[in-house]
């Protein structure tokens, strides 16, 4: 079978999967969200299975690499690590709330991939400086930080929510009372962010010992690596005002959100200006 | 007063380091905008300098200052407890038996030590107290860190007082012992010399480059010291330098490949480019390339040679596809002698092909920083971990007599992942319940 077609077809899986979930908050019926959990895990299992195709089929084509290469590669991929962290924090956390404002993040990724003009889905060939070892565990990492900032991102969005919603008292019940607790949320934001931050670390790292070795130079200033370097700065000055003043809840959810602008900045952004990191350009 | 001082105090001093880290992130986000109204080195200006010692005296200043709160933290005495920590625990931290204290003591104390290690207790009057802990020293793990980037910082500043960066261009057959500086105009002599040997490269049938490769070899005091072959992502070392395979372009002469025979039999051939000589042992004569043609009259290539004898001198044309040329006009030889690639008797010219000369561009870097700055990154994963993923966890076991019976409450402080901690103490109350019923 052919994975581009796999591909699409998951695009809707997550797209059903996320109306089930919003369903499941508004009507509130248990199945509804047993329902979208079990499409977002069809979706996850049917993408792994295009992926590993679409990696066969590029060393069918003679040129063999892992599908990490471009951009629209790269935004499936962001799709499923979105996908697979949001699953595991579900199963850890038996909470199902946050699949709402995290699930349709990985569908606009692999919509966007399919659907942009200048993305293409063509397995193109690996030019000389990809041809690295290092390319899979640099493009790993940096994808399973921007996925667990995509989580934390999605907490904050329903933190500010529920924030919003407390002022008016005359409905306790009603939709933000659905929502978790501020608790939970704060934890959550708190969790995802160590995570995505070692990621970052890790992914930064690798980059840096892969341009070493393709390049010369471990650190070259090029807008991907400076801008990498900012967002890895705003989170690190999150982590610091959590832990030395003691910041939590509302600016915690507010720093998760800008912390999350840069990494899209980092991701798309940076694409627009000339620099090292330009294989992406579609 | 105090109070407001010390509110001050803690206001201000975790400032600075949020300031400076703000003060650091603008500098290259407005690195960047200066990027474009071309103010290329702002990352080597003296403001960056600066900025970097600046946070470096920031990072030391508030790990130091941070230190006593720190070590009162480590050095925290295991009793009393903190306030309040047994009250309104659930019914699943508090086990009651009706056994004799002397025997459940030694049962409870056991059952720590398998999971602690090193445990403390005391006798109050209210009941009897064990402590334990764990991962107390990841209270330093952040000290980890914030050296791991003071170890980067000093191995960047190193590398970019000691280290050298240049580039050579090496025509295939060429050794090149001078290279270029990168970042200043200079030139910079090396003690060896590198000779390209080939250079070579690969497309995909869509015309996207597949590899390139340089075939090097590394000559010192006139020997070759060591062969080898550069690829992208497969860097060379040779004496202080690792080697980056970072360009390659066309000379602008061509390769002729070219092989005579010797009254019929094969004798010699020759790579040769327009204005090269030439020697003919056999015949005692020297050959100089006089034109080479990429397509000479639509007849393909073509050299045109001259050989010098004591007897003759004479030029000549050597066409590659002479055969093709000969089959069109039959005559052309004995009407034009200068067509005839066997004037020079006895010998006969014939050339095989031209290739285009490719010189390889190659990027030196000498970067004596680069082992501190990896030790920085090891020691920052390491330290990231620790602060992370190893908590900071205590716990208190509490047993007193009440009405005839024990009752044993198990409470904890964790300073991250208090879930984590919950999940122990829950394994810790099943434990100790099957091993009293044991």
């Amino acid at each position: 079978m052919n994975h581009t077609l796999i591909l699409s077809w998951v695009t809707f899986v997550y797209f059903a999967s996320f109306v089930l979930y919003l369903f499941r908050l508004i009507i509130g019926k248990k199945v509804l969200g047993r329902a979208a959990s079990f499409l977002a895990w069809a979706g996850l299992i049917a993408q792994t299975i295009a992926l590993i195709l679409r990696w066969k089929n590029s060393y069918d084509l003679g040129m063999g690499h892992v599908p990490l290469a471009n951009l629209y590669e790269s935004m499936i991929f962001f799709a499923w690590t979105i996908i697979l962290i949001y699953l595991i924090i579900e199963w850890r956390t038996k909470s199902r709330i946050i699949g709402v404002f995290v699930v349709p993040m990985a569908f606009l990724a692999m919509a966007y991939a399919s659907i942009a003009p200048d993305i293409s889905n063509r397995i193109e060939p690996l030019i000389p400086a990809l041809q690295s070892n290092w390319l899979t565990s640099h493009v790993v990492t940096c994808f399973m930080g921007y996925a667990a900032f995509t989580i934390a991102f999605g907490c904050g969005l329903i933190y500010l929510l529920k924030n919003k919603e407390k002022g008016r008292v005359e409905k306790p019940a009603g939709f933000s009372g659905k929502l978790p607790d501020f608790a939970t949320l704060d934890t959550l934001i708190y969790q995802s962010i160590t995570l995505g931050f070692v990621f970052l670390t890790i992914g930064i790292m690798t980059g840096s010992i892969w341009a070493h070795y393709a390049w010369g130079s471990y650190w070259s200033w090029d807008p991907k690596e400076t801008w990498s370097l900012i967002t890895w700065l705003v989170y690190a000055i999150l982590l610091h005002s959590r832990y030395v003043r003691g910041w939590r809840g509302k600016r915690m959810a507010i720093l998760a959100i800008i912390g999350y602008g840069c990494v899209l900045f980092t991701y798309l952004g940076v694409n627009y200006l000339p620099g090292l990191h330009s294989y992406l350009k579609a | 007063m105090l109070i407001v001082l010390l509110f001050i105090a803690g206001t201000f001093i975790p400032s600075p380091d949020v300031v400076q880290t703000f003060a650091d992130h603008l500098s290259p986000g407005a690195g960047k905008v200066f990027l474009f109204f071309c103010l290329s080195d702002l990352y080597h200006s003296s403001l960056f300098y600066i900025l970097l010692t600046l946070l470096s005296l920031n990072l030391i200043i508030c790990s130091i200052d941070r230190f006593p709160a720190l070590w009162r933290q480590y050095n925290a005495p295991h009793f009393p407890e903190p306030d309040g920590i047994f009250d309104n625990l659930p019914q699943s931290r508090i086990i009651t038996v009706d056994k004799e204290i002397g025997k459940i003591k030694p049962i409870v104390e056991s059952c720590l030590k398998k999971k602690y290690g090193h445990i403390s207790e005391i006798e109050e009057k209210r009941g009897h107290f064990f402590y334990a802990q764990r991962g107390r020293f990841s209270l330093f793990g952040v000290y980890i860190i914030h050296l791991s980037i003071l170890i980067m910082i000093v191995g960047a500043i190193i590398g970019s007082i000691f280290g050298l960066e240049a580039d050579i261009n090496i025509k295939e057959g060429e050794s090149v012992n001078v290279a270029n500086l990168t970042k200043s105009n200079g030139l910079y002599k090396l003690d060896f010399s590198v000779r390209c040997d080939k250079f070579t490269v690969e497309f995909y049938k869509d015309g996207t480059p597949k590899t390139y490769r340089s075939d090097l070899s590394f000559i010192k005091n006139g020997q070759v010291r060591r062969p080898g072959t550069l690829l992208v992502n497969h860097p060379l070392t040779f004496d202080k330098f690792h080697f980056y395979q970072s360009t390659y372009g066309i000379a602008p002469e061509i390769k002729a490949i070219v092989t005579y025979t010797n009254a019929g039999k094969k004798s010699g051939s020759m790579t040769l480019a327009a204005g090269d000589t030439f020697f003919l042992p056999q015949s005692r004569a020297r050959g100089f390339v006089l034109r080479v043609e990429e397509n000479i009259m639509q007849t393909g290539p073509a050299i045109k040679l001259r050989i010098v004898s004591q007897k003759k001198d004479v030029q000549f044309w050597v066409f590659q596809h002479l055969d093709q040329i000969v089959a069109m006009n039959p005559n052309l030889l004995t009407k034009m002698p200068m067509f005839n690639p066997g004037l020079f008797q006895p010998l006969v010219f014939s050339l095989k092909r031209l290739e285009q000369t490719y010189y390889t561009g190659l990027h030196l870097v000498c970067d004596p920083g680069v082992p501190l700055v990896a030790l920085g990154g090891l020691l920052m994963v390491v330290g990231l971990m620790i602060v992370f993923f190893i908590p900071y966890q205590r716990l208190w076991v509490f047993m007193k007599l009440k009405d005839a019976k024990i009752s044993i409450s198990i409470a904890g402080r964790s300073n991250r992942n208090n879930q984590q901690l919950q999940k122990k103490i829950d394994y810790l109350c099943k434990r100790i319940n099957e091993e009293i019923k044991a």
